[in-house]
């Protein structure tokens, strides 16, 4: 029992009230105190009074101030003029967000020329907003883009006012006039933009594409083509017999994306049915390659220099074959 | 192979095109709506975008006055690199527009720009109506007499028109 209760004294205090002086006695009152008074009790009662004193905490960084701040008046004031600071926030924010959509607003109808300016910041080809306009030197303005296609297709010419253009290839961007069109048409500088990436990207997959694919593979594509649409109306049909109703739009359209589902799994196998191809291809290359010294004379020594210069490119070539196959094969990912 | 991917519109070199000069004529086709040119209306056939026809009423004070005149107009694929290929599908009695109904009009092939438009093609075309040219005739037999005998021309112009424009 002694020993219980001096257990539950930690060494510590025992050590403390050794040195102050404290008998055996005082040292068993003060384990009675303690016993007396649980500590659960404390905490629970702590916690209620915490509760009541202060809103639930909303936010993590609130909870960790709680806990760090423990005198009760100190965090009262703390909430007091926390909350107004919130609200003060929120006020900011909303006079940070009206002056925006006001000005936003103001754009459009701030300059009560918009209409005109942007008549006079087209291009006359593509009759849009200039996309990266370029000057002439008679002082006519289009997308760079529009004016290398007409000095392309239409002769070195100002498409404006005929007068010629010393060379319409070597186009330059206007800056002053393209910033003040960002400037001033964000919009639709940002769609153009937007589009003129996607149409890039696109086209350079598609010459990738193009240059590294099987002759074999259009007519599969061709077949898959028809594929889809001979299923699907055999599906459709199918579907009138087996109900005895009418294709609802709902069922030709299920029909349609199961077969197109269908399909693109196809279309990933053609893929990589291309990749196995052509690795045939390249290693029956290299395979010719290696024994063909053995079938020939000894080359002369240019000879094999063009030969080691075949070799490189043949390798440049089927690295870009395999950078374009990553390429295509994340678009498809995407 | 080419061909039929890019009627499919696969291959992207086409379609690049097909859209760039679609979004073209689709701009054109809605300030003709806004801002109708007077005198002149244009518009899509039916569902192509490329096939228009468009109507042409003749000035008065000309041997045409009181005519309507259809013409149709097909946009080449790289249109405005390319002129739209316009035709009278009204006959008319005019030195510069022959029996088939192609037009004789310089910026309609060698002096064409890509800044021009078919409301501006259709003024330039009302233009041909006040003005004739006879030193550049698709049918020279009018030229001559539109030359040498221009109430003989004019009449004969008004009785056609009469005949076929009204």
């Amino acid at each position: 029992m002694e020993e219980e209760r001096m257990s539950v004294l930690s060494p510590g205090f025992r050590s403390v009230a050794e040195m102050a002086g404290w008998d055996e006695e005082t040292l068993l009152v003060a384990s009675l105190v303690v016993e007396d008074t649980p500590d659960r009790l404390i905490k629970h009662k702590r916690r209620t009074h915490l509760n009541f004193k202060t809103p639930p905490p909303e936010n993590s960084t609130r909870k960790r101030r709680l806990h760090r701040r423990s005198p009760v008046t100190l965090l009262h004031l703390d909430v007091v003029d926390q909350t107004p600071k919130k609200g003060s926030e929120k006020k900011k924010k909303q006079v940070e967000n009206s002056p925006a959509s006001c000005n936003k607003q103001e754009d459009s109808a701030a300059i009560p020329c918009m209409d005109k300016l942007r008549e006079e910041l087209s291009c006359a080809i593509c009759l849009e907003i200039c996309f990266e306009p370029s000057t002439t030197p008679c002082g006519h303005s289009f997308c760079k883009k529009c004016l290398r296609s007409a000095a392309d297709k239409c002769g070195k010419r100002c498409p404006k006012c005929r007068q010629l253009i010393s060379n319409g290839r070597s186009c330059t961007v206007n800056t002053v006039l393209w910033n003040t069109i960002q400037l001033l048409f964000p919009k639709e500088v940002e769609a153009r933009k937007l589009s003129g990436t996607v149409d890039s990207q696109e086209s350079k997959n598609q010459r990738l594409a193009t240059r590294n694919r099987h002759q074999s593979v259009c007519p599969l594509n061709d077949d898959l083509e028809t594929e889809l649409e001979s299923s699907a109306r055999r599906r459709s049909n199918q579907n009138l017999r087996n109900r005895g109703v009418q294709p609802s739009g709902i069922l030709t359209r299920r029909a349609n994306e199961d077969v197109r589902n269908r399909v693109r799994r196809r279309e990933h196998l053609a893929v990589q049915d291309e990749d196995a191809a052509l690795a045939l291809r390249l290693q029956r290359e290299e395979f010719m390659e290696a024994f063909r010294p053995s079938d020939e004379q000894p080359p002369p020594a240019p000879q094999q220099q063009r030969n080691s210069s075949t070799h490189l490119a043949r390798a440049n070539l089927r690295a870009i074959a395999s950078r374009a196959m990553n390429i295509r094969v994340r678009g498809r990912q995407n | 192979m080419n061909s039929s991917s890019s009627s499919r519109g696969r291959t992207w070199q086409s379609t690049t095109t097909v859209s760039s000069s679609g979004k073209r004529i689709q701009k054109e086709m809605s300030e003709l709506n806004l801002d109708p040119p007077p005198h002149s209306s244009a518009g899509p056939k039916g569902d192509n975008l490329y096939h228009w026809v468009a109507t042409l009423i003749a000035p008065s004070g000309t041997p045409y006055q009181g005519g309507i005149f259809f013409l149709d107009i097909t946009f080449p694929i790289d249109y405005p690199f390319r002129p739209p290929k316009v035709v009278f599908k009204t006959r008319i009695y005019h030195c510069n527009v022959d029996s088939g109904g192609n037009i004789g009009l310089d910026i309609l092939k060698d002096s064409w720009s890509p800044a021009l438009t078919i409301s501006k093609v259709l003024l330039a075309l009302r233009s041909i109506f006040t003005n004739p040219d006879p030193y550049k005739p698709l049918v020279p037999g009018i030229a001559h007499l539109y030359l040498e005998d221009k109430a003989k021309h004019n009449e004969l112009a008004a009785e056609w028109t009469r005949r076929f424009a009204r």
